[in-house]
């Protein structure tokens, strides 16, 4: 006889390196475990050590029916892990992938001002928000940006970033030697000392500018996803 | 064929602009090319006195470009070197009597008698600097090894970029023996803060002060160093490819040879 309306009450498939198992709660309990052991014996050997998930569907409540079908199978089977389906996932989770796989800087229009070139003495350069340089900056220029101010190449002269009042801003360079650093409406006079022959970048914490080494403590390595400023 | 104008400028003052305009300028006449030396220091002329020539000064730049007098009367021959004419500056006027436009019609007449024309800036980015580049052709940036003279040659570079003229870079007065000791900026420094293209290296010379004193040319010593780099740069300037650009050495004793020799040093 066959049942159209009423599907098997335990399905057996291959899921990544073990079995997936979905059971249908509403059958009773000696029926499942019966059609469990049916299944996994036919496995024979493939069944060793395998991780075995317990799949009830949208079921909820059957906590008691997981207990005993897992130290049932524990009992009599030499199986690897035996866990339950996952829950879905939390919102957050799915937000954060969602964000990853919309890339969302496709279609982000930017206010970067980049520009290449040395900056000297005498100059100086606005930017509405970032501001990157592909170039040295010489001693006696002068640097104001809304945000983050990005030197690939030596700075020296004035910087501001994240001018007015923007004290997430950070600045960075190949060789960091600026005289004269504002950050929001933090500001620092450049030490004498530094050689400015390592990637640095200065940001403000507590109340006052830090110049770290870039490539011990980046800001930004801890960011989940690539993001669009 | 026209001639050419060359300006020279610094931004700061004291780093040798009079002593490089005149130097180069002989030593283009030299190589046989008509030159003129103008000093655009207007108010604080001092060209006429390196190259000795300030008794025979009767009209002077002023007078040329108001009209008063033609080039050739204001121009005055020099006594030792062919083809080398001084255009004095005015000591009573002060820059503003110069106009651009002034300033550009006398240049380019000028092109048209001379085969280089040698223009002596004054320091500063003001007024008399912009008379002065505002005919040019080419730009020589003198800048002596130490910051703050570097700072104001990096700012005039920027006005020269921006008058769409390619300044080229004389360092001067460098002291070996000093950089070596690490007391002094070594024209790597320069070089890698100004990027520019390098006219010459020329080391400190005693013998330029005694010369601009007595008004005698620095580039017709055949022992002066400073006068030998000035001859090579103008040998450049007149289209020699093939002058290397030497660096100033000093001369180290028997002792130290051999010292560093052995590794002891």
């Amino acid at each position: 006889m066959i049942h159209f309306d009423n599907p098997a009450p335990v399905k057996l498939k291959g899921a990544g390196g073990g079995f997936w198992i979905t059971i249908d709660p509403s059958h009773p309990e000696e029926v499942l475990i019966e059609e469990i052991d049916k299944l996994i014996k036919n496995l024979k050997h493939l069944a060793v050590n395998a991780d075995v998930t317990l799949d009830l569907g949208d079921a909820k409540g059957h906590e008691d029916l997981i207990r005993t079908i897992k130290s049932h199978l524990e009992k009599n089977f030499e199986l690897g892990k035996i866990s339950t389906s996952p829950q879905k996932r939390s919102v957050p989770t799915e937000r954060i992938r969602q964000r990853d796989l919309s890339r969302g800087w496709n279609h982000h229009r930017s206010d970067v001002l980049m520009l290449r070139g040395r900056v000297r003495a005498g100059q100086k350069i606005n930017a509405r928000k970032h501001l990157v340089i592909t170039g040295d900056v010489n001693p006696g220029a002068e640097l104001v940006a809304g945000g983050d101010v990005i030197i690939l190449g030596k700075l020296s002269g004035d910087v501001h970033a994240g001018f007015p009042d923007n004290d997430d801003a950070i600045i960075f360079s190949l060789g960091f030697n600026p005289s004269h650093v504002r950050i929001g409406a933090r500001i620092a006079a450049g030490s004498d000392d530094s050689q400015g022959t390592a990637p640095e970048y200065a940001a403000v914490e507590g109340a006052q500018i830090v110049v770290r080494d870039y490539m011990k403590e980046g800001p930004f390595r801890r960011l989940p996803w690539p993001e669009a400023i | 064929m026209e001639g050419k104008i060359i300006v020279v400028t610094s931004g700061k003052g004291g780093v040798g602009k009079t002593t490089a305009t005149s130097s180069i300028g002989a030593a283009l006449a030299l190589e046989g090319k008509r030159v003129a030396i103008v000093d655009m220091d207007i108010g604080l002329r001092n060209l006429d006195v390196v190259m000795g020539l300030e008794n025979r000064i009767v009209f002077n730049i002023v007078d040329v470009v108001q009209g008063r007098c033609k080039i050739d009367q204001a121009a005055i021959r020099d006594r030792r070197i062919d083809n080398l004419f001084l255009i004095p500056a005015s000591q009573s006027d002060n820059k503003d009597v110069l106009t651009t436009s002034g300033v550009e019609r006398v240049c380019n007449d000028l092109r048209k008698k001379f085969d280089y024309v040698l223009m002596d800036s004054p320091a500063g980015i003001e007024k008399g600097f912009q008379n002065s580049i505002v005919g040019a052709n080419e730009a020589l940036v003198v800048c002596t090894p130490d910051v703050s003279a570097v700072r104001d040659a990096d700012r005039v570079i920027g006005l020269l970029y921006a008058r769409s003229l390619e300044p080229r870079l004389i360092v001067n007065r460098i002291e070996p023996s000093r950089v070596e000791r690490g007391e002094m900026l070594s024209h790597e420094d320069v070089m890698e803060v100004l990027s520019i293209e390098l006219a010459g290296l020329v080391p400190m010379d005693e013998k330029v002060l005694i010369s601009s004193n007595t008004g005698t040319p620095l580039v017709l010593q055949n022992e002066s160093k400073a006068g030998q780099a000035f001859r090579r740069i103008a040998k450049r300037l007149n289209g020699e490819t093939d002058v290397p650009i030497e660096i100033p050495t000093h001369k180290t004793s028997m002792w130290n040879k051999i010292s560093k020799t052995f590794g002891l040093k």
